[in-house]
C-alpha cells in the first residue's frame, strides 16, 4: 500500500500512469460513445409555442433523454438516453410533424449540457 | 334572457367549458389558436367594459383542433337615433380550427388558419335561443422580435351580426431562451360590426410569454383588456 502510495522511483510511476490509462480507455471510450448528440436546424421555430410543440414530441420517444431548444440560432439538440441511440431521421420527422421544417441535421460529440453551455458562453462573449 | 334557452348536449358542452374556466374570453385577440397535436389549449379575454370570451381545444392532428367556445357581449340600442342602452347577447358553440398552411421561413414563420363555430345565442329582446356560425380566417407573421397579424371573425344568425376585424403588430423588447420569460409590445386595431353600427378600438397591450403560457393586458378608451392563452 505504501509503495502504491508513493512511488518511489520513476518506473513505478511509469507503469503507475500505464496501468491508469489502461483502466480509463474503456471508460473513456463509453463517455464519448454516450456524448453523441444531435444537432438540428429548424426552420419556423420562432416561439416558445413551437419550442413546446416539438419538445413534446421529441420526449414522448423512448430513446430520447434531455433536449435543448436554442430559439435565437434555431437550433434543436437532442441526446440519447443511456445506452440507446438516435436515428436523425426519425428524430427530424418528429419536428416535421410538429409542423416545422428542418434543413440540416449534425451528429456532434457533445452531451446536451455542453451544448446549452456552449450557446450561452458564445452570447456572453458577444 | 333569465330563463335557460340553451339545451341538450350544447348546453352541457358550454357548461363544461365555462366551467373549467369560470370566465370567457376571444380568440380574435390571441396569436395561435391551437397547440401542437395532443395538447388542449384555453383561451380567456376579458374586457372591462363587459365583453368576455373563453375557449378551449383540443388538436387532434397537427393541423386541426375541435373545442368549445363561450361569448358575452354588449350592443348598444339605437334609440332615437342615439345608443340609448345595451343589450347584453351570450353565445356557446363548437369550433373547428384549420391550420391552413404554415410557412416555415429560415427567420420566421407565418401561418393562414380557419376557425369555424356553430352554435346557440340568446340575449335581450329575443324570443329564446338562435343558432349563429361564424366562418374565421385569420392570419400571422412572427419572428423572435416582430409580430404581425390580422383576422376577420363574422358571426351571423337571424338577426345577429356581430363582426370583428382586427389587425395587431408589435415586437419584443429583446430575444430570450426558450426557458425565459419574453416582454412584447403588441398595439392592435380592431372593428366591430353589429346590427346597429360599428364600434373601433386602439388598444397597446404589454404581452409576456412564457412557454406554453401567453398573458396581455392592455388598456383603451373604453377600459382594461386581458388575455391569457395557456397551451399543455
Amino acid at each position: 500500500m505504501q509503495a502504491l502510495s508513493r512511488p518511489s522511483n520513476p518506473a513505478r510511476l511509469g507503469a503507475l500512469a500505464a496501468l491508469a490509462v489502461a483502466l480509463w480507455l474503456p471508460a473513456g471510450a463509453a463517455l464519448a460513445q454516450a456524448a453523441q448528440s444531435l444537432k438540428l436546424q429548424v426552420n419556423g421555430m420562432v416561439c416558445s409555442f413551437c419550442a413546446q410543440g416539438i419538445e413534446k414530441r421529441l420526449k414522448a420517444m423512448p430513446e430520447t433523454g434531455p433536449v435543448f431548444i436554442d430559439l435565437r440560432n434555431k437550433v434543436v439538440a437532442v441526446e440519447p438516453r443511456p445506452g440507446q441511440t438516435l436515428n436523425a431521421e426519425r428524430v427530424a420527422g418528429e419536428v416535421r410533424e410538429a409542423g416545422y421544417e428542418v434543413v440540416a441535421t449534425e451528429t456532434v460529440a457533445q452531451t446536451v449540457a455542453q451544448i446549452r453551455a456552449g450557446t450561452r458562453a458564445t452570447r456572453q462573449e458577444r | 334572457m333569465s330563463k335557460p334557452v340553451l339545451s341538450g348536449r350544447l348546453q352541457r358542452l358550454g357548461a363544461a367549458a365555462v366551467s373549467g374556466l369560470t370566465l370567457f374570453a376571444s380568440t380574435a385577440a390571441l396569436a395561435l389558436p391551437m397547440a401542437s397535436e395532443g395538447s388542449f389549449m384555453a383561451m380567456v379575454d376579458l374586457h372591462s367594459a363587459g365583453e368576455r370570451d373563453a375557449a378551449v381545444n383540443y388538436a387532434v392532428t397537427g393541423r386541426d383542433a375541435l373545442g368549445v367556445m363561450a361569448t358575452r357581449w354588449h350592443e348598444p340600442v339605437l334609440h332615437a337615433g342615439v345608443h340609448a342602452r345595451k343589450h347584453e347577447r351570450e353565445s356557446v358553440g363548437l369550433t373547428y380550427t384549420r391550420l391552413v398552411h404554415r410557412w416555415n421561413l429560415p427567420h420566421a414563420q407565418a401561418n393562414l388558419w380557419f376557425v369555424g363555430v356553430v352554435g346557440q345565442a340568446r340575449g335581450h329582446g329575443w324570443a329564446g335561443s338562435r343558432g349563429f356560425w361564424s366562418p374565421a380566417v385569420m392570419a400571422d407573421y412572427e419572428t423572435t422580435r416582430l409580430y404581425a397579424g390580422a383576422g376577420v371573425e363574422p358571426k351571423r344568425g337571424s338577426g345577429l351580426r356581430h363582426d370583428i376585424t382586427w389587425v395587431r403588430a408589435g415586437f419584443s423588447f429583446y430575444e430570450v431562451d426558450y426557458e425565459q420569460v419574453q416582454p412584447w409590445f403588441i398595439v392592435e386595431s380592431r372593428r366591430t360590426r353589429i346590427t346597429s353600427g360599428s364600434r373601433d378600438e386602439v388598444t397597446p397591450m404589454l404581452r409576456l410569454i412564457h412557454r406554453g403560457l401567453f398573458v396581455e393586458l392592455g388598456r383603451n378608451r373604453e377600459g382594461t383588456q386581458f388575455n391569457l392563452m395557456w397551451a399543455y
